[in-house]
């Protein structure tokens, strides 16, 4: 069939540049094939990433006619309307020229952040075949981005490490058995911009192309983190201190006392004293109590607060016990 | 008549109080029997370990299997988190492994068999969206409103179950008259979550999305989510001061919106507590109720 690949070239200056191109292609073929197609036969000006059109390299990521895509994994037929397809960059990149954007600001920076490595001491366990499983779902990743592309908090945040670089990085070495440092790794994710700063919108999940569902992974990391008594890195105290409040608040009553979770978070009294947390929450702390949104009463158990407590009690002697 | 166990859930209960009496109001109007659960916890709001949150979530959904009744909440973030717990408690050996640990020495035991419904899912399917035509006695006519879902009633798909449910506010809204504006973050974070990590995000959020719904002309935003509310409404003048623009988009919860088509006034709605004026949604459907008599 006769296809018009049409592409959105970025940071092109060439004046003479085409950016549409008619190519006879198999309805079968990928799409990635059909861009390539008009590279090798009409323009070899023409810039993107992609080598192994199996989907594995993970590098030909873009948007086809607005679906972003591992392009490689689409058929043309699927792909195309009225006869076109457009091809243009994902979103939250840098472009480099036409299709091409800057995988190192974007995702490899990120992942090198996490040491994607293990480190053994040289002293490596052997290991049972089912304690891997965890790992090589995260192997199974190919980096191909479109987790970042659609993470809401890059969206509004490029230096968000990110749900990649969690998943291939963090997931996959914290996971793995024979890794010695799990605990620095994740002081070391906690600081701003790593693992708490995900807001587990579950929009990764639904993005990842090969089910690997960074989303879940991300929460998975965060209970193995919480179970480390890590509940942030040193310079991000505040979002200890929200966990230590929410916790507390749900152990001792049953429920969330929000009064408590903000003040004891923003370090304000009877918790503390902090004059920025003053700042930034007295005026908005004032409008609730004129609203009648923030209540003055004491807050009051649950009933069931009691046996909510011996819930938490336990979880934490098992804790306790894992890191003995 | 549909009976459920009713699950505030805490910001009901602490922050947003317009939006339990909202609730309980249209319930009542529209024969949805609310059995109030009280010895139950917080689900966690997706903060708390899972390691703590699922037997607390276990002993709840178990509670609620007592009464043979589905489990109704008014905050999709309890929905999505016990939801959530609810798929992991249909492995059976986890199942019992959080009965036995958890449960057994206060003689419960959950079997896998409760439903978990955010009050939208009950309006739809439940009472339908005939009736809450047939009972809108002011229909919402030429109000414009933004349904914002947030997260957790759009994702994940195993909480969801039925991929209808992600377009049932514009459902909602239509049945009861008014006109849907659509924006593109709608499915998208409101922020909160973000709030006490890194504000500067959560704020920017805010301010996408609710300058995105004025620009497109809306009256109004509704929420099914309580924390959705906090941060839309509660923190939009100081996303307005973080991005240096004039915002002013009422944020309404859905209870709040179908209370006003049913007939009640948007006092008895309770939209004075809210930090963003609802002046102009107010005097629309004052407008609308001269009209109507
Ligand atoms: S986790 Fe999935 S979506 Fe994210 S980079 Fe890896 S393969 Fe792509």
């Amino acid at each position: 069939m006769q296809v018009t690949m049409k592409f959105v070239r970025t940071k092109n200056e060439d004046p003479d540049q085409r950016d549409s191109f008619v190519v006879d292609v198999d309805p079968e073929t990928s799409v990635f094939e059909a861009m390539s197609k008009v590279r090798e036969e009409q323009d070899g000006s023409l810039a993107f990433r992609g080598t192994c059109n199996t989907g594995f390299c993970g590098d030909c990521t873009c948007q086809a006619n607005g679906k972003r895509v591992v392009p490689c994994l689409v058929k043309v037929k699927d792909s195309v309307k009225e006869d076109a397809i457009e091809i243009k960059l994902i979103r939250n990149v840098a472009p480099v020229k036409d299709v091409l954007y800057d995988v190192d600001q974007f995702m490899w920076k990120k992942y090198k952040y996490f040491r994607p490595w293990l480190e053994t001491n040289g002293t490596a366990p052997a290991v049972k075949d089912e304690d891997l499983e965890p790992v090589r779902l995260a192997m199974r990743c190919t980096v191909c981005g479109l987790c970042d592309e659609g993470c809401t908090v890059i969206d509004v945040d490029k230096e968000f490490l990110g749900p990649m670089a969690l998943t291939k990085g963090l997931y996959r070495t914290t996971k793995d058995p024979r890794d010695q440092d799990t605990k620095q790794r994740f002081i070391e994710a906690g600081e701003k911009k790593g693992l708490w700063d995900c807001v587990h919108c579950w929009e990764a999940s639904e993005h990842c192309p090969w089910g690997i569902n960074p989303t879940h992974l991300i929460m998975d990391l965060r209970d193995d983190s919480i179970a480390l008594g890590v509940k942030s890195g040193k310079g991000n105290p505040m979002a200890a201190r929200h966990y230590n409040a929410f916790a507390d608040s749900v152990k001792k009553s049953g429920w969330l006392n929000e009064r408590m979770l903000a003040s004891k978070t923003y370090g304000l009294p009877p918790y503390g004293l902090s004059l920025s947390g003053m700042m930034s929450q007295m005026p908005i702390a004032l409008k609730a109590i004129r609203k009648g949104k923030a209540s003055l009463r004491p807050h009051k158990s649950r009933p069931g607060a009691r046996q909510i407590a011996k819930i938490f009690a336990k979880v934490e002697q098992s804790h306790k016990n894992k890191k003995a | 008549m549909v009976k459920v166990a009713f699950y505030p859930g805490c910001v009901a209960k602490g922050s947003c109080p317009e939006l339990y009496t909202s609730s309980i109001k249209v319930c009542e109007k529209l024969g949805i029997e609310l059995a109030e659960l009280e010895d139950v916890g917080c689900t966690g709001a997706g903060v708390l370990s899972s390691e703590i949150s699922d037997p607390i979530n276990a002993r709840t959904l178990a509670k609620a299997e007592q009464m043979g009744v589905p489990l109704m909440t008014i905050c999709s973030t309890c929905t999505g988190v016990i939801a959530l717990a609810n798929v992991r408690l249909q492995d059976p050996e986890y199942r019992d492994k959080i009965n036995r640990e958890f449960l057994a020495e206060d003689g419960l035991e959950y079997k896998g068999t409760t439903e978990v419904k955010h009050l939208l899912w009950v309006l739809v399917e439940d009472v339908g969206l005939d009736v809450l035509t047939a009972a809108s006695t002011q229909p919402l006519e030429g109000v414009k409103i933004s349904p914002f879902y947030g997260c957790y009633l759009r994702r994940p798909d195993e909480a969801i179950k039925d991929g209808n449910r992600k377009s049932y506010i514009e459902k909602v809204t239509q049945a009861i008259g008014g006109t849907n504006v659509d924006i593109s973050g709608k499915g998208k974070c409101c922020g909160f979550p973000s709030l006490t990590i890194n504000e500067e995000n959560a704020l920017a959020m805010t301010a996408k999305h609710t300058s995105e719904a004025r620009d497109k002309g809306a009256d109004a935003m509704v929420v099914p989510c309580p924390l959705c509310h906090l941060e839309l409404d509660g923190q939009q003048s100081r996303a307005e001061a973080q991005e240096k623009q004039d915002i002013d988009m009422p944020i309404l919860h859905l209870s709040q919106l179908v209370g006003m088509a049913l007939g009640f006034t948007p006092s008895e709605m309770e939209v004075q507590r809210h930090f963003v004026s609802t002046k102009n949604v107010e005097e629309k459907v004052k407008s609308l109720a001269v009209t109507a008599s």
